[in-house]
């Protein structure tokens, strides 16, 4: 009996995994009506945990559920059509909308442009995105991104709300404005990998719940846009990053830097992976106008294929880092830039550059990390031990924190 | 849909503006309305004059008139100097027509409250 339970709760969370996108996708252009999906959609998931102990798993579990969805929304509209709509229905464009676009047509996909488009704000599509596309409980969505549930569940209504009333439509964009729509839509899964590779905030280092959310995400882009060099750029990216994790950390939990990192302890399946995917997103690009994903992917993919740290191809990456800055510039980047650079032409050349940027970082602590780099490599180590405490102020990740401080501690001795 | 494009610039006088420069402004404008016509668009549209000319009115306080102050609701560096209503398919369609429309600062897209489709 607990081994029957135990199989329909694992064949339900399956189904959620698998089909909870699809299922809502569908049933949004019955109801047209982001709520009313979803309330739909959660009533099929309740009716299979009530039913299938009693009539078996079916075969398609997500068919299932999507005819259940549909007409569960369909009996709510009927209920429901003498009431006054508050608000105009979602826009749900004929089939022959997205024109010029013949590769694909997966429900999924109108979702996660609706729920990234660029008039949303990027913390409202990410909520958006984990909440209806990848179908995260609200109480989870505000718990990954530590605000309370009420503020949670107004972002979410606020978002759904302006889909609606401002006519944002429920379609893929076409072929021709991909350019524009798909940075909206990459942006939120490379927060969340950001966010799950090393958390702003708390005691662990990363936040692997919303890594394997974003994982999830670029797979399912890159199974539906396989030509995207940005899209592929951004699955390389995120598997050269699975495969470096084991090397993050030493025994005891402490960080353990790129430059430190025992490489045998890299999944070596992973960084060829995603080293062939940088490439195939690199040979997509028009040359000297690739993408910022992909660009960061290359990137990635030099530094994995070396043998050691000092084995780097630097010009490499630095020459990489020229055409990233041009392609998004960004001071962030441009501080990788000049720590890459410093491998090229030393340390002192750098150390001024970081005090021309530290104005336009202010805050930042990649600023005093990277100066102290700097100044420990000239020797110079009382101010060097003076930044990496400045940087450890500026961290929010107790594990960054401890080693900066342990390097700090190391050089006052 | 029907959507408010709010044309935001720094007030200009034009009155005071070189004819030159005036007419070049109103071209942008007749280019933007051959394209609304060339795609069969209904629209409608108004230049405002500079908000210097504004009065406002505002509660004064319970079981009093309201107050006529002089100048725009709030001070902007920059203001609405014009608007369009244009009626379009969605969003993404709106913000297309407003790429075509003559931009100063910013151009605010507003959906008309409707009792929708």
């Amino acid at each position: 009996m607990t081994d029957a339970v135990g199989t329909i709760a694992g064949a339900v969370a399956d189904a959620h995994r698998r089909g909870w996108a699809r299922v809502l996708a569908t049933v949004v252009r019955v109801t047209r009506d982001l709520d009313a999906a979803e309330d739909a959609v959660q009533e099929a998931f309740a009716a299979a945990v009530e039913l299938w102990p009693r009539q078996g798993v079916p075969d398609d579990t997500t068919g299932w559920l999507t005819t259940v969805a549909r007409n569960r929304a369909l009996d709510a509209m009927r209920r429901q059509r003498t009431l006054a709509r508050k608000l105009p229905l979602l826009i749900v464009p004929g089939d022959d909308a997205p024109a010029g676009r013949e590769t694909i047509e997966d429900e999924r996909l109108r979702l996660v442009f609706t729920c990234c488009h660029p008039a949303l704000s990027l913390p409202a599509r990410v909520a958006l995105t984990l909440r209806l596309v990848c179908g995260v409980p609200t109480p989870d969505v505000a718990r990954l991104f530590l605000v309370p549930q009420p503020t949670m569940a107004a972002r979410l209504t606020r978002a759904k709300k302006k889909i609606q009333a401002a006519g944002i439509p429920y379609r893929v964009p076409a072929d021709h404005e991909l350019p524009d729509r798909l940075p909206a839509a990459l942006a939120v899964v490379s927060l969340l990998l950001t966010e799950g590779h090393t958390a702003s905030r708390g005691a662990a280092l990363g936040r692997p719940e919303l890594v394997g959310t974003a994982t999830e995400l670029a797979e399912v882009l890159a199974e539906l846009m396989p030509d995207e060099a940005e899209v592929l750029g951004l699955l390389a990216t995120v598997r050269l990053a699975a495969a470096r994790r084991p090397g993050r950390l030493d025994g005891d939990g402490g960080l353990v830097l790129l430059s430190s990192q025992d490489r045998s302890r890299w999944d070596r399946g992973l960084v060829e992976a995603g080293c062939e995917l940088a490439a195939r997103a690199m040979r997509r690009t028009v040359p000297g106008r690739a993408g910022p994903y992909a660009l960061h992917a290359a990137i990635a993919a030099v530094h994995s294929e070396a043998q050691s740290y000092e084995e780097t191809d630097w010009a490499q990456v630095v020459a990489l880092y020229d055409l990233l800055v041009a392609a998004a510039p960004s001071p962030v980047t441009e501080l990788a830039r000049v720590a890459a650079r410093s491998h090229v032409t030393g340390p002192a050349a750098a150390l001024d550059e970081v005090a021309a940027l530290a104005t336009r970082l202010g805050g930042y602590y990649g600023v005093p990390a990277v100066r102290a780099d700097l100044l420990r490599r000239l020797g110079r180590n009382v101010e060097a031990a003076a930044s990496y405490e400045e940087a450890a102020a500026l961290t929010g990740n107790d594990v960054e924190r401890s080693y900066l401080l342990a390097q700090a501690a190391e050089l006052a001795r | 849909m029907k959507y408010m494009l709010m044309l935001f610039e720094q007030d200009t006088d034009w009155d005071a503006v070189p004819e030159a420069e005036r007419t070049a402004a109103l071209d942008e404008h007749a280019a933007f309305i051959a394209y609304l016509r060339g795609r069969g668009i209904e629209f409608s549209g108004e230049a405002l004059r500079p908000s210097t000319t504004a009065t406002t009115l505002r509660p004064a306080g319970p079981d009093q008139d309201l107050l006529v102050t002089d100048g725009p609701y709030v001070e902007l560096k920059e203001n609405l100097a014009g608007f369009y209503i244009v009626e379009a398919a969605d969003l993404d369609d709106a913000v297309e027509i407003a790429r075509h429309c003559p931009t100063g600062t910013g151009t605010e897209i507003r959906p008309l409250w409707g009792t929708g489709t």
